[in-house]
């Protein structure tokens, strides 16, 4: 199978939609002639023009607001927020509009949008360009939200999202838009709510989201050598969430580790280690659920303390091996 | 204006706190906001700090005293200030029980500062002569972040060493101490609570291992699931069948107490002695032949060696005794008993005057001695009077042991199987023989070694040579 990028799978789910179905259109600071700040919407005004391809003034409420309005309307908006730090600002429409219109409206009026917004830190972005916020937009009931980790991923679940009748905050990552993989050339969906096994094995699980999927499976590579059998759970969408895939890997495994980069307090990890804890998989733990996530700390701007905020492979490594060796 | 020192209110329930001690003494300077007592709840210990600067005076209440919460115990004053009335100190009045009414002993009023009064003295501005002490007073000196850090993390600062300059503790002693204080182990867990997993739980649960019996190889020895399955695949898992309960009664009830009575009251001194029977068992070949051809008793081994164990016995009467009290009888008739084993124990019935009579006759009396031991028909007679047991364990192969003597008999021979095995003979040939062993246990109030050791040497020659019972 040819391979593309992240960014690349992301923008032939792009024009694939927009060419299947006319009320797809683009909305976005600099995703027009720029072609987005990272590149993702590179060429698309070109294939279709101004109209459906909107550069919008530094206003993230307006994005916000004008996809929601949109979508009520029949459209099916993909806005894009340039670093997922300025969501903040697009929150309002967010949370208490596109979220609560469907259900105040008593099923009436739908608001299929999808906000696609680059979360993480890694590129020497400092404090304000760098979070990863996905867990505020979780806890909102009416939201979906979803989080690829591979370009075959990207490509099936933002088609997914795209013909999906509610609300969808898409958070892609900025180190992962360069990562190649496999991707079919026709389009394709992936179904929201239905997570993956990225590896299989028998020691522990690790459930890791975005780009950590990426460094949890480098870790199990290495694991391996050591005969610690690593099994990789991709959530692929936090809400929906398949508990019945997380649940069926503990049972397997008996032994957890949630690996994400969102600050540890308030994260999903801390969801996940309930569901774990609530579900049949608690008779199965034989260690407690271990969480391995971004520090408490705004993501510093000096390289090499940005490096030691997030979970690193090695990081991966050596809490999973302390994990399988029962000394936790 | 003279600031009263209250009993603080610590706690919602609190009535009463106990005083520990004063860390200011009266007439001495004080900072607000620096220790000034130590006082003790039902829960705690505490500093309680001093209200105001100013001089501690009026101080009614000593280490040891319960003292009711809110009732004032002493007074910060400005210099030159004078207490309030009815703030004299007096004997500190017994303090109330907790549960006295309310009403009972009212707390002195509280100096309601007066309006009237003179205006207070100006602030005392700090003579240098007089200048106050460091704060902490008492405490050793430490660096102002030392100081935040013990604070925060409510470190006694007096039970800290200071590494710094001149004593004076540093930042990393105060750390110090706080990783001492979280190095101390975690309390163990309540006996009938088991760390454990759930995984180890639910295994124990659905193979019915109790977890407490499982040792935990986890962190801070968590009962993990490897633990259980190892626990439950070891053979001792099995638990251990209850044992059959038998009653200790009758003759077993007997034999123990008798047997444990000899073996505690005498010491035994046991010897072996081999005898080669060659000749014995040729003659009562020769003996049963006759008994054959006159259809008398066949002789067994044991009635020819009560025989002539009898034999010998008459020639050493200090092994056919009994000790009585401080007197040790030698006693007139030889009286071998025979040990008979039985299902339920063991019985010695006894040959009387076994030195007196004939060979055929104690053939038949031993074989009917034993015959009704086994059917259970032996009548008191038949059990009394032995002055002297032999027991003949050679019928189950057994080649040599030692036996509890019979109370209150001096000795019992315990005689093993003949066997035919190599020994060397007087010309130095190795010759194959029948050979038994037996044991004399004896008891050494009565009878010493040698003397032993001369009965023994008897009875082995008229084994070995039974015509002298004819002697």
């Amino acid at each position: 199978m040819r391979e593309l990028s992240y960014a690349e799978a992301i923008r032939e789910a792009l024009r694939q939609e927009m060419q299947r179905d006319e009320r797809v259109f683009i909305i976005g600071e600099d995703v027009g002639v720029y072609g987005g700040a990272f590149g993702v919407t590179l060429g698309l005004i070109e294939e279709f023009g101004e109209e459906r391809v909107i550069d919008t003034p530094i206003s993230e409420l307006t994005i916000a607001g004008a996809i929601t309005g949109a979508a009520l309307v029949g459209m099916r908006p993909v806005g894009e927020i340039m670093f997922m730090d300025f969501i903040t600002l697009a929150s309002e429409q967010l949370v208490n509009q596109a979220a609560k219109i469907r259900f105040m409206f008593g099923g009436k009026e739908k608001v299929p949008f999808v906000l696609r917004t680059p979360a993480g830190s890694g590129t020497g972005a400092a404090a304000q360009h760098s979070q990863s916020l996905e867990n505020w937009f979780v806890h909102i009931p009416g939201l979906k939200v979803v989080m690829p980790s591979t370009p075959y991923d990207a490509k099936g679940l933002l088609i997914a999202s795209i013909r999906d009748d509610n609300p969808v905050i898409f958070v892609e990552h900025k180190l992962l838009y360069k990562v190649k993989g496999p991707v079919p050339e026709e389009p394709y969906t992936i179904p929201l709510g239905t997570a993956e096994v990225k590896r299989e094995g028998r020691d522990l699980t690790i459930i890791a989201t975005s780009i950590m999927v990426q460094r949890a499976l480098q870790a199990a590579e290495q694991l391996a050598e050591e005969g610690i059998e690593v099994e990789v759970v991709d959530p692929r969408t936090l809400k929906p969430l398949d508990k019945e895939t997380i649940i069926r890997s503990v049972i397997k495994t008996g032994r957890v580790l949630i690996v994400h980069e969102a600050c540890k307090t308030g994260g999903f990890g801390g969801e996940l280690a309930a569901v774990i804890a609530e579900s049949e998989a608690f008779d199965y733990l034989d260690a407690p659920i271990v969480r391995l996530a971004g520090r408490d700390i705004p993501i510093p701007y000096n390289r090499t303390l940005e490096y030691h905020a997030v979970p690193q492979v090695e990081n991966i490594v050596e809490a999973a091996r302390r994990l399988a060796e029962g000394r936790v | 204006m003279a600031t009263p020192v209250i009993m603080p209110k610590l706690e919602m329930a609190q009535e009463t706190a106990t005083v520990i001690e004063w860390l200011k003494k009266e007439g001495e300077y004080v900072e607000k906001g620096e220790p000034l007592l130590v006082v003790e709840t039902d829960k705690v210990t505490v500093e309680i700090e001093s209200p105001a600067s100013g001089i501690l005076a009026g101080v009614r209440v000593g280490p040891g005293d319960v003292v009711p919460v809110t009732q004032i115990i002493a007074y910060i004053l400005q210099p030159g200030e004078e207490l309030p009335e009815g703030a004299r100190v007096e004997p500190a009045p017994p303090p109330p029980p907790p549960s006295l009414a309310p009403s009972a002993a009212p707390p002195p009023p509280p100096p309601s500062p007066a309006p009237s009064a003179a205006p207070p003295p100006p602030p005392p501005s700090p003579a240098p002569s007089a200048a106050p002490p460091p704060p902490h007073a008492g405490a050793p000196p430490a660096t102002p972040v030392a100081l935040r850090l013990a604070e925060a993390y409510g470190v006694d600062l007096r039970t800290v060493v200071g590494t710094g300059p001149g004593g004076q503790i540093t930042r990393a002693d105060v750390e110090a101490a706080l990783a001492r204080r979280e190095e101390r182990p975690a309390a163990p867990p309540p006996p009938e609570r088991v760390r454990a997993t759930p995984a180890a739980r639910r295994i124990a649960r659905e193979r019915g291992v109790d977890l407490r019996a499982v040792r935990g190889t986890g962190p801070r020895g968590r009962v993990q699931a490897a633990d259980v399955l190892a626990f439950a695949a070891a053979p001792s898992a099995a638990p251990a069948p209850a044992p059959e309960v038998i009653p200790l009664a009758g003759m077993r009830r007997t034999i123990a107490e008798r047997m444990t009575a000899s073996y505690q009251t005498a010491p035994h001194i046991t010897f072996t002695v081999r005898v080669d029977m060659e000749a014995f068992e040729s003659a009562r070949a020769r003996l049963n032949e006759e008994a054959e051809a006159t259809g008398g008793p066949r002789v067994s081994v044991t009635a020819l060696l009560v025989k002539a164990v009898a034999w010998a016995l008459r020639r050493h009467p200090w092994l056919n005794s009994t000790l009585q009290g401080e007197e040790i009888h030698l006693l007139p008739e030889v009286n071998v008993g025979v040990a008979v084993a039985l299902d339920e124990g063991l019985i010695v019935p006894v040959i009387r005057q076994a030195d007196r009579k004939g060979i055929a006759e104690i053939a038949a009396e031993v074989s009917d001695l034993v015959a009704r031991a086994r059917e259970g028909r032996l009548t008191p007679a038949d059990v009394a009077g032995g002055t002297f047991t032999l027991s003949n364990l050679g019928p189950f192969g057994i080649e040599q042991f030692t036996a509890i003597i019979n109370p209150p008999q001096a000795a019992i021979l315990a005689v093993g199987a003949a066997r035919r095995e190599p020994v060397v003979n007087e010309a130095g040939e190795i010759v194959v023989r029948p050979v038994m062993r037996m044991t004399l246990s004896a008891d050494h109030r009565i009878v010493d070694g040698a003397q032993a050791a001369r009965f023994l040497v008897d009875l082995k020659e008229v084994l070995e040579t039974p015509i002298l019972l004819l002697w």
